[in-house]
């Protein structure tokens, strides 16, 4: 990687006009091996290496990028985009960044068993446990879809502000979907798990069994599974359910771009507005965070591709709306700080305000605590098909594996339980909270065109009152 | 032609060290993007890249990867290292081959424009227009125009040398009266005279003027009148479902349904990447054969599962022309129109829904089609064939099979839809579906 060129690219683009020019060079080795059916269907191994320059030029931003590394190259597409990003004065908004702290840096994510170490043969090796797994099972899972894929990204940010950082983060990711089949029907079940470090991190989730307990509890839900009662009830959720709705229905609406509606016409808008800080949105027991900080997780960075330092945020703290994620841009408008959260999916694309680690903070419960005193609840351990409206306020969850609560234990499964509820009636509906936080991976849409970023989403097992279950 | 003359070196030396089938695509493309919201512009954007895509397959063990710089050098690394990562695969049995060429492709058919390609500063006034004309109406304004163009360039040890042009308009526009009150528009084209911006934003204009003072939600059975943004995001996703990797994965409500009759008899939807001025149209696949026609539903009864060469030969039938680097798919959804006009459509309905525009497709069960999907944007209770108020907070809680199945009446009108929802560009008339089963919130 030629820092040297992340370095022209602010001398040309500041030569060029601009007030303020940010370089990301951006080098990823990227592999992937799919496995269909229990066969190995193919495998990719690929090297991308390139740069995305954003700049302003009369308060007007643009951003242009290529992969032809050459000063000749990054002069000639500066020269374009600037041309264009001048062309919008009358109809460009204006825009102004706020003043943060210029940061020098270096950081990396250290891998106890390096991924470039790892032979295809390995990662083959694994992927055929995992599908012994389920064949030890003898349960009938005749659709199976698995990829197992990492990358090993290496990036240098720099900009006219003087801010200089390094950054190596690997990553791996595990995606799964499988076809359960019983009494000539079927359930399916898909999830991901991701983590940023090396190879350890990938034997630490132990594929293997996560198939054999995912296939003996679907394959007990469809076997055993009962029709869903339905009526307002005690809800549990387990914490994929829990990680799923704060995703969606806290952090995306507490996206500053959102709610200043920046991306009205892709990822949507909010409930939340500006002047909402304080707002009570939940019970007192809630709070939310978002936390790109955490060793090893998927969701990971300590300096964002603004080269704000990264740091964990509350989002909704106590029930009540505390904090709002930001960067330069819309921290201006809020006439506020950065807190961090602007994030690049690639070097193609340009920096916007993005997740990272967004789950909700535990409470004093043991998981079965929760549980106590049900006389007849819904235990929604995890979900298969859900969504959410444009403002993030009308969301639905429909369970995969749950089970019926009598009298204070689990007791029979049951198919599908639905909870469709607005985000102002969810979260004040939370009465008890356990200690038992889980993070998952997902790889989170947003912009146009559409970036795919790795955040993790979780938190604990929680308790729901006074919601109608279908 | 020093990138392609790369490209014919590294087919010799993949073919010297033992490949046995090789596709080499090149592909470069520079795009620019003009991105609007509180009606000024917010950003502008350009991305260029040029890529050569490399599919390599030894002893049926199967490789993908790609060659970034462009020289001999590299090149020959790169063929180093491809048969030394591939020798260390396993063989996929259900591998069976790529085409065999040569082909003979049709000739092009409105895929490029040179005027597109010197647009930049001309699409800002273009954006400024839309805004000026949803800004008589309405109060708030966001979206996207974006401009594409690219060249392709194929090249296989089966004996294909193919190239292609490409360029590409796709402008989107939401506008609002207030936070509640919102509509979509979107218009594509491959030629510049023909994409209509105006109109794509005259149809936002009205959905958001009509949505004012949404209520409340309703629930429960609604024959549903589905807008063409609305029902691309449907039939794209059933569309998807005839590929044979889908149908395979578990990801198909299609599977086991081959030569069944499924909808009603003026149901057709077809997989057509050669229409003229189609956004997903091309002339050949990624493997070289050339695009076509294929009838997935032709009056109601599922006809074909779309294929590559491979899984052609596997299920002993002939390659749709749908090959993927690794599996089948897509390239331009068409859902056949119908005999009457939108209004007949709206005549028929006594209470009932129109929905304008979804987002958020999600399945339950892929191989049984229950899924949900959440309206975006307008979305109406019609009586007597006239819209009688807006609503809110409403979601389509249905099975694809069942939804199919109660297609009851399409228009005479197909509309070319891609959209930040709708990714493979889908045409579609309005469709009036039967007992279609609407859900609300707690």
């Amino acid at each position: 990687m030629d820092e040297g060129l992340a370095e022209f690219s602010i001398q040309q683009a500041q030569k060029l006009g601009a007030s303020y020019v940010e370089a990301r060079l951006e080098e990823t080795t990227a592999n992937a091996l799919v496995m269909k059916n229990g066969a190995i269907e193919a495998s990719s191994f690929d090297h991308f290496e390139g740069i995305g320059i954003r700049f302003l030029i009369h308060k007007k931003l643009g951003f242009v990028s290529t992969n032809e590394l050459t000063k000749k190259r990054i002069s000639e597409i500066l020269e374009k985009a600037i041309k264009l990003a001048k062309a919008t004065r009358t109809m460009g908004e204006n825009i102004s960044l706020s003043k943060e702290k210029t940061e020098k840096a270096k950081y990396e994510v250290k891998q106890k068993k390096k991924l470039v170490d790892i032979g295809i043969e390995e990662k083959i090796k694994l992927l055929q446990e995992a599908n012994q797994a389920i064949n030890r099972t003898k349960i009938k899972v005749p659709s199976r879809y698995v990829v197992l894929s990492d990358t090993d990204t290496r990036e240098y940010f720099t900009n006219s502000d003087g801010s200089k950082i390094f950054a190596h983060v690997p990553k791996m990711n595990f995606y799964y979907f499988l076809t359960i089949s019983a009494n000539n029907k079927t359930t399916q079940r898909y999830w991901v798990y991701g983590a940023s470090g090396g190879w350890e991190q990938v034997l630490k989730w132990n594929i293997p069994k996560i198939f054999t307990k995912e296939v003996i509890s679907m394959n007990n839900i469809l076997k055993k599974g009962i029709k869903t009662p339905q009526g307002t009830m005690p809800i549990v959720c387990g914490p994929q359910v829990t990680g799923i709705m704060v995703h969606e229905s806290c952090g995306h609406p507490y996206e500053a771009d959102r709610i200043l509606g920046r991306e009205a016409a892709q990822a949507g808008e909010s409930y939340i507005q500006k002047g909402m800080k304080g707002k009570k949105l939940g019970s007192s027991i809630v709070s939310i965070a978002d936390d790109p900080t955490i060793p090893n997780s998927y969701g990971y960075f300590l300096y964002d591709n603004e080269g704000v330092k990264a740091r964990r945020k509350i989002l909704m703290k106590n029930g009540k709306v505390n904090e709002f994620l930001q960067n330069r841009e819309t921290a201006s408008a809020f006439k506020t700080k950065s807190n961090g959260s602007s994030r690049a999916a690639d070097f193609e694309k340009e920096p916007i305000i993005r997740m990272s680690n967004t789950f909700m903070l535990p409470g004093d419960y043991k998981e079965e605590e929760l549980f106590e005193g049900i006389k007849k609840g819904i235990y929604m351990k995890n979900f298969m098909e859900w969504n959410i409206d444009d403002k993030r306020l009308n969301q639905k969850y429909t369970g995969a594996e749950a089970y019926l609560i009598e009298n204070g234990e689990i007791s029979t499964p049951i198919i599908s339980p639905i909870l469709e509820v607005s985000s102002l009636k969810m979260y004040p509906a939370i009465d008890a909270i356990a200690k038992n936080v889980e993070l998952h991976a997902g790889d989170c849409g947003k912009g146009e065109p559409m970036a795919s970023m790795p955040v993790t989403l979780g938190g604990p097992s929680i308790r729901l009152q006074g919601l109608r279950i279908k | 032609m020093k990138h392609e003359e790369i490209a014919h070196f590294l087919l010799e030396e993949l073919q010297r060290k033992g490949a046995d089938d090789v596709v080499l695509q090149l592909n470069t493309g520079e795009n620019t993007l003009i991105k609007f919201s509180n009606n000024k512009i917010s950003t502008t954007k350009t991305w260029e890249s040029t890529n050569l895509s490399i599919f390599v397959t030894k002893d049926q063990k199967l490789l993908n990867t790609s060659l970034k710089s462009f020289d001999k050098e590299h090149a020959k690394r790169s063929a180093e290292n491809i048969i030394k990562i591939i020798t260390k695969m396993q063989a996929n049995k259900d591998y069976k081959g790529i085409a065999q060429g040569p082909f003979k492709y049709r000739t092009e058919n409105e895929l490029y424009d040179k005027k597109i390609e010197d647009m930049n500063e001309e699409m800002i006034d273009l954006v400024k227009q839309a805004i000026d004309t949803a800004r008589k109406k309405t109060k708030r304004t966001a979206g996207t125009f974006e401009k594409t163009v690219g060249e392709s360039y194929l090249l296989t040890s089966n004996n294909v040398e193919a190239r292609e042009k490409g360029s590409g308009l796709y402008f989107s526009i939401r506008t609002f009266i207030d936070k509640n009150s919102s509509g979509y528009g979107s218009c594509v084209s491959r030629i510049k005279n023909k994409l209509k911006i105006l109109q794509a934003t005259e149809h936002a204009t009205q959905i958001a003027k009509e949505a004012h003072r949404p209520k409340k939600a309703m629930s429960g059975k609604f024959d549903v009148i589905f807008a063409p943004h609305a029902m691309a995001a449907i039939v794209e996703r059933l569309a998807d479902n005839a590929s044979i990797f889908s149908v395979e994965s578990g990801l198909s409500c299609l599977k086991n349904q081959l030569g069944k009759k499924i909808a009603n008899e003026q149901v057709s939807l077809y997989d057509d990447a050669t229409i003229a001025n189609g956004y997903g149209s091309t002339i050949f696949d990624a493997e070289g054969t050339p695009t076509q026609r294929t009838p997935i539903i032709e009056k109601g009864i599922l006809k074909n599962y779309l294929h590559n060469a491979s899984t052609a030969k596997r299920y002993k039938t002939k390659s749709t022309g749908n090959a993927g680097l690794i599996s089948p798919r897509i390239f331009s959804v068409s859902l056949k129109e119908g005999k009457q006009n939108k209004e007949e459509l709206f005549s028929q309905i006594k209470k009932g829904i129109y929905i304008t525009n979804v987002w958020y497709t999600r399945f339950q069960n892929h191989e049984t089609g229950d899924f949900s999907t959440i309206p975006r944007d307008g979305a109406f209770y019609i009586e007597n064939g006239k819209i009688k108020t807006a609503l809110k907070d409403i979601r389509i809680s249905e099975n694809m099979l069942k939804l199919i199945k109660n297609i009851s009446v399409l228009s005479n009108e197909c509309t070319q839809i891609k959209s930040w929802e709708v990714e493979t560009p889908t045409f579609v008339p309005y469709a009036l579906v039967k007992d279609v089963n609407i859900t609300k919130p707690n």
